[in-house]
């Protein structure tokens, strides 16, 4: 599906960034990305997803290499970044060539905004900023969604509750899904594998293969066990990235 | 959710009952000091205060304009004035959306055309009116190029900061799907800088009339720059006061079609209200 070779990306002063990434992605897998601060997570998804240009090795996806922004890729971005002068079912609507009037119904009611259809970005709360957010990445039916910290800035309740969203709309539409974030329940609870970058520039340090079925339960004993292990494999006494 | 919105609309209602609509309210607010310094100026005339042959009584500066009114002569230099605001004001305007789209959007056209531009506007546009009457005549043509090199810069700058002070994040949203330029600068760049667009318009708009009465002032027969001459000439302190309270009532009618289209396309932006 996606496979990334040997991509590295550091900036001019070589010490941010990422080198060296090699990773393999199955369809419908939910990869999530773990790191320290500055270890170039959000930098890759940046890479993968077209925006970032100026990288060595290869990202090919069903064989294809790519080297520009590909239809099969949807993102969502730490922040919502919705068109503050378009309502909400024209922002849900906005990547579309053409606005098929049942498909933007369609995701606004997976993602449960019927009846603020009309409203404008000014008058949405965070989390249903962010709904819009992801209706709008997935009203393309891209084959491979990459999340930069999607919930980060959202307040425990709601990053629960719409991290059960992205959950059910995974189940419902199976598509391919890398998830950097920095919080280690949220990877736990999500992803069937996770990748701990490590380093300035980041690089692969681990892989942790969860073989749990979804959904999970967030408070599993297993996982548990797993968060100390990630805690211990991210070196966090010892970090001096903190 | 629904109880949530439900509830203001039923206290707005009531308080429109008790209250005067508050629009009104503020009409009614911020003309109490006008009335006050008319009524005082009226009154200091006919005790004669105010020499009438320097500064005329409100009364008999209305009764001047009435009777530019019914011979019809109002209407001949208003509209002569107005037309030549509204050809210089587009005329400037477009000029202005063109290259400042151009040059916020691309930065090989911005270093090649920004410093001249600059450079430019650095001469006071007034002294651009005997080389406009030396090419041009005294006709409208001078006139209309004056008003339109005045509207130009305050829209040009306008759009170009407005341009060029657009988040990047936005623009990073269109480019994951794909976006053509055209499509980036008409799905994104131009709506985001609409406000700072229409800040430059209006600004625009001012000057605009400042540069009409300059051009009615230089060389001209109609509108009510030369009214002012006329007044002055014929020792009519009236029709020079009438003269500039017509281009009060013009400019504030103006403006108030250019706010009203402010607050007609910018009702998404999230402004704070005043109370």
């Amino acid at each position: 599906m996606l496979s990334i070779e040997r991509v590295s990306r550091t900036f001019s002063n070589g010490t941010t960034g990422f080198k060296n990434i090699d990773l393999k992605v199955e369809q419908g897998e939910v990869i999530g990305i773990l790191g320290t601060s500055g270890c170039g997570k959000s930098t890759l998804l940046r890479v993968l997803s077209g925006l970032d240009k100026q990288y060595d090795g290869q990202v090919v996806i069903d064989g294809e290499t790519v080297h520009d922004v590909h239809k099969k890729i949807g993102m969502i971005f730490q922040e919502p970044r919705l068109m503050p002068w378009l309502k909400v079912y024209d922002n849900i609507g906005f990547g579309l060539q053409k606005k098929v009037q049942s498909k933007i119904a369609q995701y606004i009611k997976a993602v449960g905004l019927v009846g603020f259809e009309n409203h404008y970005p000014k008058d949405l709360s965070g989390g249903m900023a962010q709904r819009v957010a992801i209706a709008r990445a997935l009203v393309t039916s891209p084959e491979i969604l990459l999340l930069d910290e999607p919930f980060s800035a959202l307040d425990a309740f709601t990053k629960m509750q719409l991290q059960d969203l992205l959950l059910n709309l995974w189940q419902t539409y199976q598509s391919t899904i890398l998830l950097v974030t920095h919080d280690i329940d949220e990877a736990l609870y999500l992803a069937d594998r996770i990748i701990i970058l490590r380093g300035q520039p980041g690089e692969l340090y681990q892989e942790i293969k969860i073989d749990k079925s979804k959904p999970r339960s967030r408070g599993d004993k297993d996982l548990a066990v797993l968060k100390d292990e990630i805690l211990q494999l991210l070196d966090l006494s010892h970090s001096k990235a903190i | 959710m629904k109880e949530v919105i439900a509830i203001p609309k039923v206290n707005e209602g009531k308080e429109k009952h008790r209250r005067i609509n508050p629009s009104i309210q503020r009409v009614l607010l911020g003309s109490i000091v006008p009335i006050l310094l008319i009524l005082a100026w009226e009154y200091l005339s006919r005790i004669g205060v105010f020499p009438p042959h320097l500064l005329p009584a409100p009364s008999i500066i209305l009764q001047s304009l009435m009777t530019m009114t019914t011979d019809g002569s109002l209407w001949t230099h208003t509209s002569i004035t107005l037309y030549r605001l509204v050809l210089g004001f587009l005329f400037g305007t477009v000029a202005a959306l063109i290259i400042g789209a151009a040059v916020g959007y691309f930065s090989t056209v911005e270093s090649l055309l920004d410093p001249l531009i600059q450079a430019f506007r650095s001469i006071p546009s007034l002294a651009w009116v005997p080389l406009f009457i030396l090419w041009m005549g005294i006709g409208e043509p001078s006139k209309v190029v004056l008003i339109a090199v005045g509207v130009f810069f305050p829209v040009y700058l306008n759009i170009v900061s407005g341009i060029q002070g657009i988040d990047r994040k936005l623009i990073e949203v269109g480019k994951i799907y794909h976006f053509s330029s055209w499509q980036l600068i008409s799905k994104i760049i131009l709506p985001a800088a609409l406000p700072s667009f229409l800040v430059g318009l209006r600004s625009g708009l001012g000057l605009g009339w400042m540069f009409v009465v300059a051009a009615e002032l230089m060389g001209a027969s109609t509108g009510i720059g030369y009214l002012l001459v006329y007044g002055q000439n014929t020792y009519a302190p009236e029709l020079i006061i009438s003269s500039i309270v017509l281009f009060a009532i013009l400019g504030k009618i103006t403006d108030a079609i250019l706010k009203g289209l402010e607050t007609k396309t910018l009702h998404w932006q999230d402004t704070i209200v005043k109370k």
